[in-house]
Parts: structure tokens; sequence; C-alpha cells
């Protein structure tokens, strides 16, 4: 069970992020294209200082708490997933207080703030 | 060394939003709240992997600043994660701003966007928040 520990508490993030999307609405899961298009450079660029570290030997992962399943540069999965756990929390986390800030300073009950419809008329007015 | 690679880490992030994006998003209250946050929760979690009695990652103490607060965690993470998390949140709201013109087939993720006005206001939320008030 102990080589889950890194796997798990990376599994742990996403779960408690989780209710952000559900429960408060945010919508960082629920518009998959602008996520992935968030995170695909900071993943590659973070990623490629983190194997530069290892290489250089700054740090390194204890065999014991890693599944053992590696890349090439002795990157183990986990440390994989974590440049898109890490990132996917931070989205969620702001979002969410965007939306309670929003609500907090508008003061107001309303469920959403959209582009004060014109007259009933939706998205009419393009390029006005 | 780590230290070093992390603050230039932030540095080119922050160069990335001031040169090339700009955003405002330094500008917006959430961003700071989000980062503190961000941090709060860093400390269980890097706590966890970081706790010298049994250590997920393990550093080259030679290379650390030696500085490890709060539990265990080396300060260098600290610095690491603002670069991290700021730069995926400057890219995901620099989209955010690009989307919502483009009638795509999808849609939705425009209406979602077209909530953008508001961060103009979030930056000075504190102040012009309440003048109207009294509705009630």
């Amino acid at each position: 069970m102990d080589r889950y520990q890194y796997l798990l508490v990376l599994a742990a993030c996403l779960l408690i992020t989780l209710p952000l999307e559900v429960v408060i609405g945010v919508r960082v899961w629920r518009r998959p294209r602008r996520l992935v298009a968030s995170l695909v450079a900071p993943f590659v660029l973070f990623l490629a200082f983190d194997l530069a570290a290892i290489t250089a030997g700054y740090w390194r992962f204890n065999h014991r708490y890693v599944t053992g399943v590696d890349l090439p540069g002795r990157l183990p999965v986990e440390e994989v997933a974590f440049f898109l756990v890490i990132p996917i929390c931070a989205l969620l986390t702001y979002e969410a207080v965007r939306r309670l800030g929003g609500a907090l300073s508008a003061r107001s009950a309303r469920p959403e703030r959209t582009v004060r419809p014109a007259r009933g008329a939706k998205q009419t007015h393009q390029g006005a | 060394m780590y230290l070093l690679w992390s603050l230039v880490a932030v540095a080119v992030v922050v160069g990335l939003e001031l040169v090339w994006l700009r955003t405002g998003l330094f500008r917006q209250g959430s961003f700071w709240v989000t980062i503190a946050v961000a941090w709060a929760f860093q400390i269980p979690v890097d706590g966890w992997l970081t706790k010298l009695s049994a250590p997920i990652v393990i550093y080259d103490e030679h290379d650390l600043s030696g500085l490890r607060f709060p539990w265990d965690i080396p300060i260098e993470d600290f610095v690491f994660s603002f670069a991290l998390v700021t730069m995926v949140l400057l890219i995901w709201v620099a989209l955010g701003r690009a989307a919502p013109a483009a009638g795509s087939s999808g849609g939705t993720d425009g209406v979602a966007d077209a909530g953008r006005g508001r961060d103009a206001g979030a930056a000075g939320a504190g102040g012009a928040g309440g003048a109207g008030g009294a509705g009630g």
C-alpha cells in the first residue's frame, strides 16, 4: 500500500477540489478544450525543469512510496501526473474564488450574471 | 540552485504576463486569494511529500537553502509552486479573454466566458461594491 502514497496524495487533491466543480459549479472540467490548452505549456516547461533537477540530483523519489512505473529520465508517473493535477486544482480554486468573490461583492442572490440581455434578445447583436 | 532556478521561473512567468499576455491577473484580488489558498493547501500535501521522517521526495540537502517551513517543506517549493500555478492561471485567463467571439459549434464555452466583464470589476470590487445598496 505504501507504494501508492504519492498517487493517493494526488488523488486526494483531485477529490478535494471536485466539489468546486460539482457543488459550487465552476466550469473547469466542463471546458475541456480550454483546460487542456491551459495545461500544455506549463506541463511541458515545468516537467522539463523537473527532469533537469532530477538529472542534476536536486531531488529524487523514495522507491517505497511510488509505484515504480518510471518514464525515461527516472521520472515516476506520479511526478508526471503532479504537473497536471496541481494546475487543475489551481484552476478550480481560482474559478471558485472568483465566483464566491463575485457573489459577495454583488450581494444579490442572482445565480448567474449574464451580459445584460437587451429586451429579451439573447445574443443577437454581433459586432454592434 | 533550486531556489535560484525557481526564482528564474517566477521571473519568466511574471515577464510572460507583463510583456506578452497582459491579462491584468496580478491586479485581481481573486488571483492573490487563489495563491494564498494554494499555498495553504500545499502545506498538508507538500508537507506529506517532503516530511523528513518518511519522505516521498528526497532533496539534496546541500543544494537547498536549508529553510524548511512549515513542517519540513523546503521554502523553495513555495516559489516553484507560485511559478507553476501563476503560469497556468495566466494562460487560462488569456484563453478566456480570447474565446467569446469565436462562434464554434459548441457554444457553451463562449457563454460561460461572457462573465469576463466581471474581471474588470473584481479588481476594484472592494470600494465600488456597496454604492447602490439598500435594495432589499
